[in-house]
């Protein structure tokens, strides 16, 4: 679970905390996005203003790494994550399935890939490396094998009363 | 016997982890509090996860398999002199000689002879398993680089991420290179969806990949290294940046290793999800702090890379079979494969397979000796039609190729490529047309953008293929598939463009028929294809339980709870989801 969700507010002491440690020069943009986004869940406006203004970075620079790399996101996240693996085998054996129920049972709609409630963000991913488990997916840190789209909106809702989560309604 | 003097080794490589090796582990903990327990690496054997070996004493061991929280207490009770041998959960053991099981029995482990058998937390079982010994024959009974070099010749290896460059030769321009500063880097990015050789690798044995850049290092005259991880694999993060800690502790890394004259830091970056950056000079950029996006070569990295500085690339599974060569000779190692691809080569087996996993087999083998032996054959009992290797830049080998042995020539002869390993195996129930298309919405996603050909050609050719599998196509959209083929090959700067046509072009080439079925017939044999198939139910076999009116998403399915034949899919609304399929138990949906 990220450790804030949805909107953050970005406390400046953290960010200049990290700046300190990392650098503030070009090879440290990816390793400052990143301690950014595991704090927040996602990249706060605030925080990347900061960082422009107390670094060598370019706001350009700091915004072309930022949407470059699949790993960061501008949007704020759900106070849960679920990464549904789309690698090769997950593709054979049936990922499309567990995608298409977990967004049925979040309600999810159109482009959107956080539930309205705010509780989960539903996202693809390339391959975590588990390929004999096909199909798969990871609920925080918590990877789920062997899946069907049954089984997956089943772990769902496991997860969801655990964490008393609201879920859609099916 | 005392079951406390046990050593009890559970496998926790994330695969173990995700089938549930820490309850497990917590059960064994509980029960044995006393034995010598630990956890390793991933043995490889993902098929039967979760793992654990006992070893009761010097001669004495047990390997068992399918592990639960609930059945571990089988074992435990065993070994405690109370109940059977759970013969269900036992692999191997040393007491059943005759009892090698054929998926390890065929293997022959090199890169990965530690992984799963060793603690990767642990730089003293690294070194009790004969860890240091290359890094000592190199800087203690001292070789000098160009011997180092030499022997990597004699060995054949070539680079195993992919591309398969000569080790040697690489090496050999940095090392001519003059500068102040060199650079060693080892590519954990491994971004291939369905090979996780490198993840294992460094979950598993992490001090013998450190191991092995610092011989390559050595060899070139390297000072500093990155070791570039995806960020994706945080348990290969966290055991390799232990490694590196222990090891600079014990004066294995830093200053004056091993009292020698030779010096070598590394840092660890993690990746941020980007598949271009498995291509050099991206990820060079990336590390640099831009985005990922390839360079023109020349100037090659090994003459000008990271910060402008002679740089070399190595990729994980490379760098771990470079301790074993320097140790053994690398005329040892080249005894193994064929006259162009020497030693040894990592698969990840996944997809319709019996026994899945990572093996690791001589080159030379047959594909079908692969699936086979190792393999164990299809999962499903359906035909296996095709094998997928090099994932996103490789292609399909179709069943009747499948005696084509495994080395860089033969296996690019067919058209698809050795790449970094992953080996996805598909029975009749894979459209081929549609597995193009996922590739292809694979590589278009990641195409940095830089070439246009590589950016907008890789859209052209999914816009295609996404009309034939919706039952749109014209046959002429075959010819502009192959002729926008060529010109992304032909006018891309890196690997990325320059094989991401590969799986159209295999898929074209052995499975046409499937192409003109979607194209004349509007059907998918394989029923993929959401709007070339309809469900139905089949009412001789329906038993009206209703399950596949409560796993609907769209509710598409009436009818009425016991009541016979009342059940009925309305076609406006079904969106071909599949979910009534995988709940119904009587296979009364029919899918065509």
């Amino acid at each position: 679970m990220v450790k804030q969700s949805l909107r953050a507010t970005v406390d400046e002491s953290l960010v200049k905390e990290w700046i300190d440690k990392i650098g503030r020069d070009s090879p440290a943009t990816v390793p400052l996005l990143q301690a950014v986004q595991s704090e927040y869940g996602y990249l706060p406006r605030a925080a990347m203003d900061y960082i422009v203004e107390h670094t060598n970075i370019s706001g350009g620079q700091l915004y072309g790494v930022a949407t470059f790399y699949s790993q960061f996101r501008l949007k704020p996240v759900g106070r849960h994550k679920i990464k549904v693996c789309h690698g090769t085998a997950c593709h054979v054996r049936g990922a499309d399935r567990v995608s298409t129920a977990l967004r049925f049972s979040l309600d999810l709609q159109g482009e959107s890939d956080t539930s309205p409630s705010g509780g989960y963000t539903v996202e693809n991913v390339a391959c975590v490396g588990c390929c004999s488990l096909a199909p798969v997916m990871v609920i925080n840190d918590d990877v789920k094998g062997d899946l069907t789209g049954a089984l997956a909106e089943r772990e769902l809702k496991k997860h969801a009363r655990k964490n008393k989560e609201a879920i859609g309604v099916k | 016997m005392n079951a406390q003097n046990f050593e009890i080794i559970v496998g926790a490589g994330t695969c173990g982890i995700a089938a549930g090796s820490q309850d497990v582990y917590n059960a064994f903990k509980e029960k044995l509090p006393n034995a010598n327990l630990h956890s390793v690496g991933c043995i490889g054997m993902c098929h039967r996860e979760v793992l654990a070996q006992i070893k009761v004493d010097q001669n004495q061991s047990y390997l068992y398999g399918d592990l639960t929280k609930k059945n571990v207490s089988k074992v435990i009770d065993y070994h405690m002199g109370q109940g059977e041998l759970p013969q269900e959960l036992l692999i191997t053991s040393s007491d059943d000689k005759e009892k090698i099981n054929d998926y390890l029995g065929n293997q022959t482990r090199i890169a990965l002879r530690n992984v799963g058998k060793l603690d990767p937390t642990s730089l003293d079982d690294y070194t009790e398993r004969g860890g240091h010994k290359a890094l000592k024959k190199i800087l203690q009974d001292g070789m000098t680089p160009e011997q180092v070099i030499e022997e990597i010749k004699t060995s054949g290896l070539r680079g195993r991420g992919g591309a398969g460059f000569p080790t040697f030769m690489k090496w050999q321009f940095a090392r001519n290179t003059k500068a102040s500063e060199k650079y060693l880097i080892c590519n954990g990015d491994e971004g291939d969806p369905g090979a996780f050789m490198d993840r294992s690798l460094l979950e598993g044995d992490p001090h013998n990949v450190l191991e092995g850049m610092l011989v390559a290092a050595y060899a070139i005259g390297a000072s500093k290294g990155y070791a570039y991880i995806r960020a994706e694999y945080p348990l290969a993060v966290k055991n390799f940046t232990k490694a590196i800690e222990d090891a600079t502790k014990a004066g294995l890394l830093g200053k004056n290793i091993m009292g020698s004259d030779f010096s070598f830091e590394v840092k660890v970056k993690q990746g941020a999800g980007a598949f271009v950056c498995g291509e050099e000079t991206a990820l060079i950029a990336s590390i640099e702090g831009e985005r990922g996006m390839p360079r023109i070569r020349p100037p090659f990295p090994a003459v000008k890379g990271v910060f402008e500085r002679p740089t070399i690339i190595n990729n994980v599974e490379t760098l771990s079979n470079l301790p074993w060569i320097i140790v053994h000779g690398g005329k040892e190692y080249a005894s193994y494969g064929t006259e162009d691809s020497k030693g040894t080569k990592v698969f990840a087996l996944a997809g319709a397979i019996r026994r899945g996993g990572l093996v690791e087999i001589p080159m030379g083998m047959t594909i079908r000796e692969v699936l086979e032996k190792v393999g164990g054959g299809s999962k499903t009992g359906r035909p296996l039609k095709a094998v997928q290797l090099g994932g996103p830049s490789g292609g399909c080998v179709p069943e009747k190729l499948f005696d084509t042995e495994i080395s860089y020539k033969a296996i690019n002869a067919t058209g698809a490529i050795m790449g970094s390993g992953g080996m996805i195996v598909m029975d009749d129930s894979t459209c081929m047309v549609d597995l193009a298309k996922y590739f292809l919405d694979f590589t278009q996603l990641e195409s940095c953008g830089k070439c246009t050909f590589c950016r907008i050609g890789t859209i052209r050719m999914k816009e295609i293929l996404t009309r034939i599998c919706d039952g749109e196509g014209v046959m002429e959209d075959i010819d502009t598939l192959e002729d926008l083929a060529a010109k992304i090959k032909d006018s891309s700067l890196c690997g990325l463009g320059q094989t991401a046509p590969n799986p159209v072009l295999t898929t074209l080439k052995y499975f046409k028929d499937e192409y003109i079925g979607h194209i004349q017939d509007k059907t998918c044999k394989a029923a993929v294809c959401k709007k070339l198939i309809t469900h139905t139910i089949v009412q001789e076999t329906c038993i009206a339980c209703s399950l596949c009116k409560k796993g609907c998403p769209v509710d598409a399915i009436t009818g009425q709870p016991k009541k016979l034949g009342t059940f009925k899919i309305n076609q406006e609304t079904c969106i071909n989801c599949g979910m009534c399929v995988e709940v119904c138990r009587d296979d009364s949906i029919l899918v065509k």
